[in-house]
């Protein structure tokens, strides 16, 4: 049984304690993760933006990084989301539509492969903190991840959900666009920040580090001492 | 034409100026959060709302599926009812036909309910010019049309205008101050409207739906002018996209039942009519002759194009703009054309063969997803959004310097080896900019990021960089795998062998 | 003048079938198949099955229009015959000084007889003579009073058919509404109204179908509600059986 990290870029580069919190999490399970160290990017820049003989570039090297695993586990619903675009990305490529779907198969978000495919909502995580969740639009709206999280959460000892008003509303990340309509992006995140606030929570919990990087860097901006968490981070903090 | 300096000619610009509009903003989000959560009651009311949306998608699919069959059926069914059917390929021929048929009644004055073909096709202009006054009479669209604006709202066009705006505009036409009060207002609107229904010549109206096994054409308003110039005047056209058609009433419950839950939360609007032919001989009101005008206008476009051929689906009930966060920002006019919000973002475009002629309005868009999600036909426009923005560079119109960009990220990318050197640079290099943690400088690239947030800054170890200590780490716990666990995993990768379960994602 | 408007009108009719010709014809190209001379099989036509047996007894069809049709602005009143119709009716002419009131012409009407209840009042009877302009009567009246020809219990809605004697305007101009609508009408699924048009047909279709839920509104200005926009801002649905 082969299960696979898929690092993505963002907690490669800049949140390395999040994919240690997941390969530390699932270890304790007997769940090995292993690396396949070739992985570099799932592509989104490039696709979202138009340019998907670029894509297929980055797409291709991720596609032969897991060729082998039977599972391919990142912690986030938006790189997977784009998984889930390659068969679309090569569609014009037999061969490559093949593998593309094989990949597309196996392919999860961290609580989704911690729920459905392992059946484990209670980790024996203590967090008695206030917390709030803003499920990412990736996740939530493409790859259908909606329980999932929560129940993790409602098993964690301490832990108060308080419900985000609007919480489906998108942080205004999307990738290139926080760059290109910059303005609007900051509106975005500016009113995210703001139902955030509302609840007086001292966590912020997500599952995609994308819209975590950018709520944060509001939220920084404004002096807000809001802590902003991946849920493998959470979990895992909640077990050490 | 005009000293274009000053005007705005992006959505990035004029989105610029609808952002600093703290009264448009304030507005815009107060409409779009009632519609919305009025959508959401009533759907979760009726129940099953997704089951309904699957309906709705097929009855539309089949139907564009099968355009030629229905198109052709409901204008013969149409003529036999005893209309005057017409074929626009163009505006420009659309435009023609309309003034074509008010020059021969001789008519000095046209009343016209709300129908988004007739600002596409800048209709009311055209008749001004050839001088037919062409009245608004959808109180929204009345008061914009006073104002000389366009809509800014499939539903609700003047969200962007307040009371006071209102009663000014108003005052002017009364030729006395009307006092900024809803009921005062309405109640001016309703009489000075009503004279204008009885002397019109002419009735204008869209068409919400067409009906193709009786030639009929559905109408759904809550305020009584769709009614009111479908009745009153003597001569009736009605100007309708070609893809506006299902097959039957039965049909059409389904459509009803979609339409005013996604559009502002009600079961039904006020008034759903169904117009068979003009009046019968022993009738006494309706029009004695009625035209129907079928446009084009690049719809046509969209069929056979697998990947937008779904935009045909469209119902026109405004719930993506009501969803999206962007159109809630920036409001209707900064997207720069008839259609707003995500429809609008992807139907502008569209509409238009030619790529050199898209503005960025493709890229004012996030991709969350949430129209799609509110769609009650489920059309992808997320996806559309993004199949746009390939047709416009892979035609050669896209942006020179990311495209250098691109090609940049996918070289340095492309490679575990590239990507670990691109990381250790900026490990290194945010030592110049970098302060507690964090990136605050707005120059280059990070001028946009960094006016609303501070940019974290990389950690001395990336991941990789950790890799071997925690493997070896987790190595050394020895826990192991409990079977159950194991059995369960075994299980998922059976099922996917056997050609199952591949589809654990929510997306379609 | 009519006739070289009329010969107006088939010139552009003839043109305009040849433009349909190549206007479907060019789907068809697009669409890449000949064009379907036959009906294509339309399996998901109308409402899901799960719908279609959904169905609530009498008392609730009207608990729930009633309910619904109050939430709209609308009033709702149960009488036991048409006499007790027309007196409520008589009653509101009294209550809101209603002077003129126009009628269709529909036989219940007829029997119902409003105008000895009301002999100081001016009662027209939609489309009696040819040159009264109906239009101009149904404007200028207080009330107009009809009798539906359907009712659908979950949306709230009358529904209304025109014919001689059965004027599109009596339902719109007049400034209150009362719509008559015995028992037996009332459906519970908006689906049940609408399926008779499919089997009637088009040459046996009215050119007037108008549903009809509740008072004219308009939420335009600010959002804030405003009833009696250009249709009738009063109306009532009187349940009659």
């Amino acid at each position: 049984m082969k299960v696979s990290l898929f690092i993505t870029c963002l907690s490669d580069a800049i949140y390395p304690r999040v994919g240690e919190a997941m390969v530390r999490l699932l270890a304790r399970y007997g769940v090995q993760l292993e690396f396949p160290t070739v992985q570099t990017c799932c592509g989104q820049p490039a696709f979202n933006s138009g340019y998907w003989d670029d894509a297929r570039k980055t797409a291709t090297t991720l596609i032969e990084a897991f060729e082998d695993s039977d599972f391919v586990i990142a912690p986030s619903g938006s790189c997977i989301g784009m998984i889930h675009h390659y068969p679309k990305l090569f569609e014009k490529d037999a061969v490559m539509l093949e593998r593309a779907n094989r990949l597309q198969a196996k392919s999860y978000e961290f609580t989704q492969f911690l729920v459905k495919v392992l059946g484990i909502t209670d980790v024996g995580a203590t967090f008695p903190h206030k917390v709030t969740y803003h499920p990412s639009c990736h996740g939530s709206r493409l790859l259908g991840v909606k329980e999932e999280p929560i129940a993790l959460m409602n098993k964690v000892k301490g832990l108060e959900l308080v419900p985000l008003p609007f919480a489906e509303d998108c942080c205004g990340f999307g990738g290139t666009f926080a760059v290109k309509m910059a303005d609007i992006s900051g509106a975005m995140v500016t009113e995210k920040v703001d139902h955030v606030l509302e609840t007086e929570a001292e966590v912020l919990v997500g599952l995609d580090m994308a819209c975590m990087m950018n709520i944060a860097g509001n939220l920084r901006y404004r002096d807000k001492p809001v802590r902003v968490m991946h849920l493998a981070e959470l979990l895992y903090e909640g077990v050490k | 034409m005009s000293t274009a300096s000053t005007k705005p000619s992006t959505v990035k610009e004029r989105a610029g100026l609808a952002l600093n509009d703290e009264f448009l903003r304030k507005a815009v989000k107060f409409t779009t959060e009632r519609l919305r959560s009025g959508k959401k009651t009533a759907s979760e009311e009726h129940g099953n709302w997704d089951d309904w949306r699957e309906r709705g998608r097929q009855i539309r699919l089949h139907t564009i599926a099968h355009l030629d069959y229905y198109l052709n059926l409901f204008a013969d069914n149409a003529r036999a009812n005893g209309v005057n059917v017409h074929f626009a390929e163009t505006d420009v021929e659309a435009v023609k036909i309309a003034l074509a048929i008010a020059e021969r009644k001789q008519a000095k004055s046209i009343v016209k309910s709300k129908s988004m073909v007739t600002e596409e096709l800048h209709l009311n202009h055209a008749l001004e010019k050839i001088g037919v006054e062409a009245i608004e009479t959808d109180l929204g669209e009345y008061i914009i049309q006073l104002a000389g604006e366009t809509p800014s709202h499939i539903i609700i066009p003047a969200i962007h205008k307040n009371r006071y705006q209102i009663a000014d505009l108003l005052s002017a036409e009364a030729g006395e101050t009307l006092a900024p009060d809803t009921q005062i207002l309405a109640g001016f609107v309703r009489k000075k409207l009503r004279e204008k229904f009885l002397e019109a010549d002419i009735g204008m109206t869209g068409c919400n739906f067409a009906i193709a096994e009786t030639g009929s054409m559905v109408l759904f308003e809550n305020e009584g002018n769709a009614r009111m110039v479908s009745t009153v005047p003597k001569t009736q056209i009605t100007l309708m996209g070609m893809e506006r058609i299902i097959p039957s009433f039965e049909d059409l419950e389904v459509m009803a039942t979609l339409l005013p839950r996604s559009a502002t939360g009600q079961k039904l609007t006020v008034y759903m009519s169904g117009i068979t032919g003009p009046r019968r001989t022993e009738d006494a009101d309706g029009p004695d002759e009625m035209h129907i005008i079928i446009v084009d206008n690049g719809r046509s476009n969209q069929l056979g194009d697998p990947e937008f051929q779904e935009l045909l689906n469209c119902i026109r009930c405004g719930a993506c703009l009501n969803a999206c966060p962007v159109y809630r920002h920036i409001g209707g006019h900064a997207y720069g054309g008839t259609y707003s919000g995500p429809i609008g973002a992807v139907l502008t475009p569209a509409l238009k063969k030619d790529e050199s002629q898209w503005d960025d309005i493709a890229n004012a868009s996030s991709l969350c997803g949430a129209c799609y999600e509110a769609c009650p036909v489920k059309i992808p426009l997320h996806d559309m959004l993004v199949y746009l923005r390939r047709r416009k560079v892979e035609s050669g119109n896209g942006n020179l310097a990311e495209k250098v960009g691109m090609k940049g990220f996918s070289t340095l990318l492309g490679g575990s080896k590239r990507m670990r050197g691109v990381i250790r640079l900026g490990q290194l290099g945010q030592k110049l900019v970098e302060r507690d943690g964090g990136i605050r400088i707005k120059l280059g690239p990070l001028k946009g990021w960094n006016t609303y947030r501070v940019t974290p800054s990389l950690p001395k170890q990336s991941f990789r960089d950790r890799w071997s200590t925690i493997q070896r780490e987790t190595q050394a716990e020895g826990a192991v795998l409990d079977p159950a666990l194991k059995a369960r995993m075994e299980a998922v990768v059976a099922e996917r062998k056997q050609g199952g379960g591949s589809k654990h994602g929510g997306h379609a | 003048m009519a006739d070289t408007h009329k010969e107006w009108l088939k010139e552009l009719e003839t043109a305009s079938k040849a433009k349909q010709k190549s206007f479907i014809d060019s789907i068809s190209s697009k669409l890449g198949r000949p064009r379907p001379m036959e009906k294509p099989a339309h399996p998901f036509r109308g409402a899901p099955d799960f719908w279609r047996s959904f169905e609530w007894s009498e008392e609730e069809r009207i608990e729930r229009f009633s309910a619904n049709f109050k939430a709209a602005g609308g009033h709702v009143a149960r009488l036991a015959s048409y006499d007790d119709a027309k007196q409520f009716i008589v009653d509101k002419a009294a209550e809101m000084s209603a002077q003129y009131i126009i009628r269709q012409g529909q036989p219940e009407l007829e029997a119902m007889n409003l105008e000895a209840a009301m002999p100081d009042a001016h009662i027209s009877v939609w489309n009696t003579n040819q040159e009264e302009n109906w239009r101009a009567r149904a404007a200028e009246a207080d009330f107009g009073v009809v009798v539906a020809d359907y009712a659908v219990a979950y949306t709230g809605s009358i529904t209304v058919l025109s014919a001689a004697n059965k004027g599109r305007s009596v339902s719109l101009l007049p400034t209150v509404l009362f719509a008559i609508i015995p028992l037996k009408r009332l459906k519970t699924r908006l689906g049940e109204a609408l399926i008779n048009f499919d089997q009637a047909g088009r040459e046996n279709l009215p050119a007037g179908i108008h549903f009809i839920s509740g008072p004219s509104r308009s939420a335009d200005i600010e959002n804030d509600l405003t009833i009696g926009v250009h249709g009738p801002g009063v109306v009532y649905a009187l349940f009659v059986g």
